[in-house]
């Protein structure tokens, strides 16, 4: 009845929301979009589905920025994005945002902060964690986690003979992503900056990839592929490293907090059988975690900013980000958050791992801005190349640093 | 039946060109009648709406393409764009052949690992300026090394490959297509279903079978070939066919043959039975056999079929772009993935276009190669 009076007046406002579908994010988000309709029975949200991989997101992005679509109305965007994108999105500011803004990390606010505009409302935020296998550590007499890069090759390796030599010859000893996307920006910015090797460039914006530690960190990763590493881990994304951990088939696994929830599901072999921990740090080194997260935009070609705008701090309240975390596993980016008592009861390790989330190392997007995807490009082509022997880590950090310096201009130095 | 006294001809003395005319009679050699001129304008009038439309919707998309490749413009953005003439082009095509230095050591006498001399790398020899240059590979020639460098190493790369994918794979579509069409062309049991069953592949979205052979091809034994190989005791069970790099590009065209042989297959096939079989019958009766009778008799005959099949598949392959996107992504690019990606995530709009008036052209050779070559009629 209230559907077809809203037909009758021609007052139903249509809002379109483009989330991603990793994981149980776009159940989560249909979800809310319906409790979001109930309130509001004048507007309709529809929930589009977004490619997986970063990268091909963006793409679709483009194409509608370039033609200044209004078929979109809120955008799901990468934490990377906020520099570049900027000028396709509405202030959210005007449409009240100033209150729910103190709310947030505000490392996050001022990421999407664009000369002065709130150009995106943090949805969720992300690090890369390590995820491994209790009863296989037990099983296998080891007391605790890696804390080292070593120390997790010697684990990986020995479970996984074990566990081959105990009758599944499709064991590996540790997953991640090592596809040529964005994800391997994450994960390769990990290994370099967990040795001491700085973080590609600087703040200041400096190039500084060409460091012997970095050569050492790319070294030892391309070391495990074929290893402890399958060998098609170099066409690894998110879902392809979990599906792989989540059938119980390896040891130790790099994904982001997403995956907690859906291994504890009930349908899920290792259920109960797996936790998390910071991610290992290299020799002489500290651990180290690539910050990652989605913000939601509204578009300014948009026929309904206000309504938009409102779907988009309604997402990202509270509440909503409350069920998303006890659900999903997916971080809040409301500090409170961090202490309510039901999100810590279903997602323990957001209490232990905050600080993990709270120093996580920055991918260089804003010293980049508006480059930042050609950095990245040129940074994740040249270590994927090593992943697959085709360079050695020597001469890849020094294309890095050249490609980089072409794309920027900016000098180089040491981390 | 009726015809019979036709059919000794020699086939290579048939009129090759006039296998279009079915119905329509050609015009006479010395001028044209007037019923004849007048259908003729009436055709031109009937044909001005295809003009007019394909003046819309490819001349001026085309021109805009040409035009932006001769610019700076950024995709998604609205900088301003300025002219830059032919300096994408300068981008894509500029290249260079570099001569490798061994390594030496403190005594300058040269590094051996293995007996075999150590060089420079290319990063240390290629120019950095003005534009820098990346190797695209390197070659052993009378005892030196050296390296192809470019400064678009990644288009390079891309135009090769998708040349030797599409020769490969035309050429096995087609012996492929052929087999497939003779023996459906027989009569057998079945036949009908047959027919039908082959187009399946045809008939399935690129991107949905990409997708299938990405699962089947899968680098673990979740994968079927995987799975077969392991349990045939071929390999372990881990061949990675899109991450190896020696692997990447067969398994491409091993997609790219199922999928398209059956449409090879159907070309042909309509082909084979326009030919009258009382051809084959009575080169049967003087005592051809059955591979004589193929090379010279079916096989003449059906050379215009398989100019327009080649044609096809030449210029449709060339341009692939589903199967390398899906699978492949920023591992490796077809020519057209290529473009795409540097619209992406260079959102480099003015290189793109240069990339795309590039292939264009690169095709466009290709059909002219063909109608020639093959004495298609126009």
């Amino acid at each position: 009845m209230l559907v077809l009076a809203g037909a009758v007046a021609g007052a139903q406002t249509v809002v379109t929301v483009a989330a991603g579908a990793v994981g149980q994010e776009l159940e989560l988000t249909r979800a809310a979009a319906e409790r979001y309709m109930k309130l509001h029975p004048d507007v309709t949200v529809n929930v589009l589905e977004t490619p997986d991989l970063s990268d091909n997101r963006l793409g679709l992005y483009l194409q509608m920025f370039e033609a200044k679509s209004s078929d979109v109305d809120v955008f799901q965007i990468d934490v990377i994005w906020p520099g570049d994108l900027a000028e396709h999105f509405v202030d959210l500011y005007d449409y009240g945002a100033r209150d729910v803004a103190k709310e947030h990390f505000p490392a996050i606010i001022e990421n999407n902060t664009v000369d002065g505009r709130l150009i995106g409302i943090p949805w969720f935020t992300d690090a890369g964690l390590l995820y491994y296998r209790t009863d296989l550590l037990e099983k296998y007499g080891f007391s605790g986690p890696p804390t080292t890069w070593a120390e997790l090759t010697d684990m990986a390796k020995t479970i996984q003979d074990g566990e081959r030599a105990a009758g599944n010859p499709d064991f590996w000893g540790f997953v991640w992503q090592g596809n040529s996307y964005e994800g391997l920006t994450c994960d390769a910015l990990e290994w370099v900056a967990s040795y001491g090797g700085g973080s590609i460039v600087s703040p200041d914006g400096t190039i500084t990839i060409n460091n012997d530690k970095a050569i050492a960190a790319i070294d030892e990763a391309a070391s495990w592929v074929g290893t402890i590493s399958p060998n098609g881990v170099t066409s690894f994304g998110e879902e392809e490293a979990r599906n792989m951990w989540q059938a119980g088939n390896a040891a130790f696994m790099r994904n982001w907090p997403y995956a907690y929830s859906l291994g504890n599901a009930d349908d899920s072999v290792i259920k109960g059988k797996f936790d998390v921990n910071p991610l290992p740090a290299g020799p002489g080194g500290k651990p180290a975690a690539t910050l990652g997260g989605w913000q939601l935009a509204v578009s300014k070609y948009s026929k309904n900013p206000a309504a938009a705008a409102d779907v988009a701090l309604f997402l990202a309240s509270y509440d909503e980000q409350k069920i998303r975390a006890v659900e999903g596993s997916l971080n809040p980016t409301i500090m409170a958050l961090y202490q309510d008592p039901d999100v810590l009861a279903a997602v323990p390790f957001f209490g232990s791992l905050y600080d993990v989330f709270t120093n996580a190392v920055a991918r260089p997007s804003t010293a980049t801005a508006p480059d930042y995807a050609a950095v990245s490009r040129a940074f994740y082509s040249a270590v994927h190349s090593v992943l697959t022997g085709q360079a050695t880590a020597a001469d890849a950090v020094a294309e890095i640093e050249a490609d980089v310096e072409d794309i920027t201009g900016f000098p180089t130095g040491q981390p | 039946m009726q015809d019979a006294h036709e059919a000794p001809t020699p086939p290579a003395a048939l009129p090759l060109d006039g296998e279009g005319g079915g119905g329509r009679g050609r015009p006479k050699k010395n001028g044209v009648s007037r019923l004849m001129r007048l259908e003729r304008r009436t055709a031109y009038l009937l044909l001005l709406p295809t003009f007019l439309v394909l003046a819309v919707i490819a001349a001026y998309p085309f021109g805009q393409v040409v035009y932006s490749s001769l610019t700076d413009a950024k995709f998604a953005s609205s900088q301003p764009t300025s002219f830059v003439g032919l300096d994408n082009y300068r981008t894509l095509f500029a290249m260079t052949i570099r001569r490798l230095p061994p390594k030496l050591d403190e005594s300058g006498a040269p590094v051996l690992v293995d007996g075999k001399v150590r060089y420079e790398s290319a990063v240390s020899v290629l120019p950095r300026s003005p534009r820098r240059y990346r190797q695209v590979f390197q070659f052993g020639l009378l005892g030196h090394r050296y390296v192809l460098g470019a400064v678009s190493a990644d288009f390079v790369r891309a135009v090769w490959d998708t040349v030797v994918f599409t020769v490969v794979a035309v050429a096995l579509e087609t012996i492929l297509g052929m087999i497939i069409a003779l023996t459906l062309s027989s009569e057998f049991r079945g036949r009908g279903a047959m027919r039908a069953a082959m187009l399946v592949p045809w008939a399935v979205i690129t991107v949905v079978s990409a997708r299938i052979w990405e699962w089947m091809l899968q680098p673990t034994r979740a994968g079927l070939f995987n799975a077969l190989g392991s349990y045939l005791g071929l390999s372990e069970g881990r061949t990675d066919f899109f991450g190896n790099p020696t692997l990447q590009l067969p398994s491409m065209i091993m997609m790219d043959v199922w999928k398209t042989t059956p449409f090879m297959a159907l070309l042909l096939l309509a082909g084979l039975a326009t030919i009258p079989a009382e051809y084959a019958e009575a080169a049967k009766v003087d005592g051809a056999g059955p591979l004589r009778r193929f090379f010279r008799i079916t096989l003449p005959l059906l050379t215009p079929t398989l100019a327009v099949a080649l044609i096809f598949r030449t210029l449709d392959s060339l341009r692939v772009f589903d199967i390398f996107q899906v699978v492949l992504g920023n591992q490796r690019y077809s020519m057209a993935s290529f473009a795409q990606d540097m619209l992406i995530s260079r959102r480099d709009m003015g290189l793109s276009s240069a990339a795309s008036v590039t292939i264009f052209v690169i095709i466009f050779v290709f059909a002219l190669l063909y109608v020639r070559s093959m004495k298609v009629d126009t």
